[in-house]
């Protein structure tokens, strides 16, 4: 048992029991935070807001390959027994839609009041997995540089609670440890929980967490316990797909008219399904809503796609006319000059664009065929 | 201007710029200056005409007549460029009419000339034709800017930003 | 017209005095204060500003602004002059699409917003420091049509800094006589010894100047490529152009620059338009040195 006299220091771990978690829940919402977790919805697992242990997914998991996705019962009550599901935290940090000024006429002209992110909700995110911690520590770097930094991101991402879950299994569209962002989850949340049958190991990583963490009831590990969340983890690192991290960059970048291009566009759809589950992607545009006298005009940023052809639209025309110049400029940007421009991969091995292509295409496939190897 | 003249004003140009001496030494002798003044006439479209120039300075404008829109201007040659390629590669019948836009001064060369000595030392013939072909193809590629009209509106800036 | 102290480019960019990050959407507020036509479809627009924070607007030779028409949208646009008798911002436009033609519409005295100055701007003060005394810099100035606009200040700041520089070209490309912008003043930069060619594709009666394009004109140009830097701006196959010609010439890849266009919405590299291989037009550009780009320029649809 702990007290807010002894909290558990960061590096530490205690045990939490289930109830617990209802009661860590309810502290949050309490504190003032809208928890959000995974939760059943529409055939798949998505994040929304949750109140409880029960709005989990407990006892279901998620079966995926390239183009297929399905929910399945599982043999017990696991509340985390799942790898991913089309969301991320992305549209909590970075939403849809969000408006980012409101210009107001007055007879002395046009008054613009940019969104300063004071009013933007203070998350709690309940279940994010080594992955989705890798992808939150690249959007950082996206929105938030020296000389600008998006209002809405920062003010959402300062505020934001993190409680990481370790995977236990993997997909076999995972290729997280090949891309060296998991499965375990090593720094960036604020308590990480591994799922036993009776309850959790909870890592403390952050102050804000050994805060949370003493108020509500926790007990000493014992080394068997931490044994057997090690078994647990260990199950996450069977997997089946990998990325060849080190020369991605290169292949990409330096196949910039090979062949496999035009292949690979003549299955893909330019749907624009991997950008929207990406973790990463930020792609956006910016629409004007007005009132019906035209005194009051919001600007609001809705998530786009460099696979739609106007994305790249100048007067004139598009400068990406093809399918193949689009899908080309998301892998080389995503695996090749996102590195120079932000200094990491842009990708972090979710698998997520694979499961949600309608067509199944393949990213590691596709850069194995970029540097020469066969299919 | 003598011989010597001759070969110094030819290796100023940038047609003979990489030629070796003996070969500009050649060519300067089939060589002899030429001045227009603004305004003169040095050919005319389909006139058969057996000169050959090399721009020293000054500009020509190249005008092709058109029935129902008079003569329509479509290209300044100024220095290094060729003039009257149509007396060694075409048929000698000029394909445009040839203006002095200022004070000019050419070498000029008689195609006859130039095309046997060609004929008769292919070296110096491919080294010429070489030339020439690069002259042409710096022309066709100015066509085709032209012809692209890139700076026609909905060809350029959308928003007048920056081109 | 007068164009503000140009004090440029320290190697990390225009944006050396922000200290803490910005909001990238606040907005300035603005009116027009004049509309100058310039030709058929195309005006300068004299945009004063007017909210309280104007006091700390300025901006570098290179740099555009997006001009915001609530209601209608933005348009990335450089930054073409300032009238210091007006205190006014000008941008000279082509009416091309939405925005553009609503800016059109609204006349003198027509209320609009204004966020910037974006981008890095034309590399000045790394031309002035490169020009010795003994060896004075060179300086060529590409155009193609409307792209004179982002190179106006720049041209007015090296006729300023002209004790300091060696020999100043305008190389001005157009598609007609009539269509060259600001025609009075190529005649006043000829006065203050700018070499001034000018050339047209299209001929109409009464021009004298030159038929044909840019690249023609760097052909027949005396050059000195060791001490030459050359700016250009305009349609991105007349710069593609424009650079094979001059590095034929001798003049090296890094002393050339050039200003870019693709679509762009934030103008801060977070809505990822503008991307052309690794580069974000908006915030590592407009202006950038033609070897780091030269890699991009030539594959298609990139």
């Amino acid at each position: 048992m702990s007290g807010p006299d002894t909290q558990t220091p960061v590096g530490a771990s205690v045990f939490l029991s289930l109830s617990g978690l209802d009661d860590l829940i309810r502290s949050l919402k309490q504190s003032g935070y809208e928890v959000v977790g995974p939760t059943l919805r529409q055939g798949a697992i998505c994040y929304d807001r949750i109140h409880a242990v029960q709005d989990l997914p407990r006892g279901w998991t998620d079966r995926q390959e390239p183009g297929h996705y399905r929910l399945e019962r599982r043999e017990d009550d696991a509340c985390f027994g799942y790898v991913v599901g089309p969301q991320s935290w992305k549209q909590f940090l970075f939403p849809p839609m969000s408006t980012v000024s409101l210009a107001e006429l007055s007879t002395d002209g046009w008054r613009v009041t940019a969104n300063d992110g004071a009013n933007e909700p203070r998350f709690a995110f309940l279940g994010v997995r080594a992955c989705e911690l890798a992808a939150i520590a690249i959007q950082d770097r996206v929105f938030q540089q020296a000389a600008y930094t998006d209002p809405i991101y920062a003010a959402r991402r300062e505020r934001a609670l993190l409680i990481a879950v370790n995977c236990t299994q993997a997909a076999p569209t995972c290729f997280c440890e090949s891309m060296h962002t998991g499965p375990r989850c090593s720094s960036g949340f604020d308590l990480a929980l591994t799922e036993l049958d009776d309850g959790f190991i909870v890592e403390v990583g952050s102050q804000r967490g050994a805060t949370l963490i003493a108020t509500v009831a926790t007990v000493g590990v014992t080394d068997e316990q931490l044994q057997w969340a090690e078994e647990r983890r260990s199950g996450a690192r069977k997997q089946q797909r990998q990325m060849p991290r080190e020369t991605a960059r290169d292949t990409v970048l330096g196949n910039l008219q090979h062949p496999r291009w035009s292949e690979v566009a003549e299955r893909c759809l330019s749907c624009t399904n991997c950008t929207q589950v990406c973790p990463t992607c930020f792609c956006s545009s910016v629409h004007e809503v007005t009132d019906l006298d035209m005194t009051r005009v919001e600007r609001e940023r809705v998530w786009d796609s460099c696979f739609n052809l106007e994305f790249s639209y100048m007067n004139g025309g598009a400068v990406r006319n093809s399918i193949r110049s689009r899908y080309r400029q998301w892998l080389t940007h995503k695996l090749g000059s996102w590195h120079e421009q932000f200094g990491t991969s842009g990708c972090v091995g979710c698998g997520r664009c694979i499961t949600w292509c309608p067509v199944g295409i393949d990213l590691t496939e596709e850069v194995v065929a970029l540097a020469g190897g066969s299919t | 201007m003598d011989a010597a003249a001759l070969a110094q004003a030819l290796s100023q140009t940038s047609f003979a710029l990489t030629l070796p001496a003996a070969t500009i030494t050649r060519l300067a002798a089939l060589a002899q200056p030429k001045s227009l003044a603004s305004g003169a006439t040095l050919f005319r479209e389909g006139d058969s005409h057996d000169g050959f120039y090399i721009v020293r300075s000054g500009h020509v404008v190249l005008e092709m007549g058109i029935a129902t829109r008079g003569r329509a201007r479509i290209l300044t040659v100024g220095p290094g460029e060729l003039l009257a390629w149509s007396t060694l590669v075409g048929d000698s019948r000029m394909t445009a009419t040839a203006i002095a836009q200022d004070d000019v001064e050419l070498l000029a060369l008689s195609g006859r000339e130039l095309a046997a000595a060609c004929e008769a030392d292919h070296e110096l013939g491919f080294q010429i034709m070489r030339r020439i072909a690069q002259g042409l193809s710096k022309r066709l590629l100015a066509t085709r800017l032209q012809m692209l009209d890139l700076f026609h509106a909905d060809a350029s800036a959308a928003t007048g930003g920056w081109s | 017209m007068t164009t503000p102290n140009a004090e440029c480019r320290s190697t990390s960019g225009c944006h050396v005095s922000t200290v803490t990050p910005a909001n990238p959407w606040a907005a300035h507020s603005a009116e027009i204060v004049a509309i100058e036509p310039d030709y058929a479809g195309v005006a300068t627009y004299c945009l004063r500003l007017t909210d309280p924070a104007r006091a700390a607007y300025t901006c570098q030779p290179g740099q555009f602004n997006m001009l915001y028409l609530p209601g209608v949208g933005e348009s990335a646009i450089s930054v073409s002059g300032y009238d210091a008798a007006s205190d006014a911002w000008l941008h000279t436009v082509r009416t091309a699409g939405q925005v553009t033609g609503a800016l059109e519409r609204l006349g003198p005295g027509g209320k609009l917003a204004l966020r910037g100055p974006f981008g890095v701007g034309w590399p000045l003060m790394e031309i002035l420091s490169t020009s010795a005394s003994d060896a004075p810099r060179d300086l060529i100035f590409a155009v193609g049509g409307i792209g004179l606009a982002p190179l106006r200040m720049a041209i007015e700041w090296s006729i300023r800094e002209r004790a300091k520089l060696g020999r100043l070209t305008l190389l001005y490309g157009a598609r007609t006589p009539s269509t060259r912008l600001y025609p009075a003043q190529l005649d006043d930069w000829r006065q203050q010894g700018i070499d001034v060619l000018t050339t047209v594709d299209r001929f109409e009666p009464g021009w004298t100047g030159q038929i044909g394009v840019v690249p023609d004109l760097i052909e027949r140009l005396k050059l000195r490529p060791d001490r030459t830097t050359v700016l250009t701006c305009g349609p991105e196959v007349m710069m593609r152009y424009t650079a094979r010609g001059l590095i034929a010439r001798g003049v090296d890849p890094s002393d050339i620059w050039l200003s870019m266009e693709r679509n762009m919405q934030c103008a801060v590299g977070f809505c990822g338009h503008c991307q052309l291989g690794p580069t974000f037009i908006c915030k590592d550009g407009p202006v950038f040195r033609y070897d780091r780009l030269a890699p991009y320029l030539d594959i298609e649809d990139l």
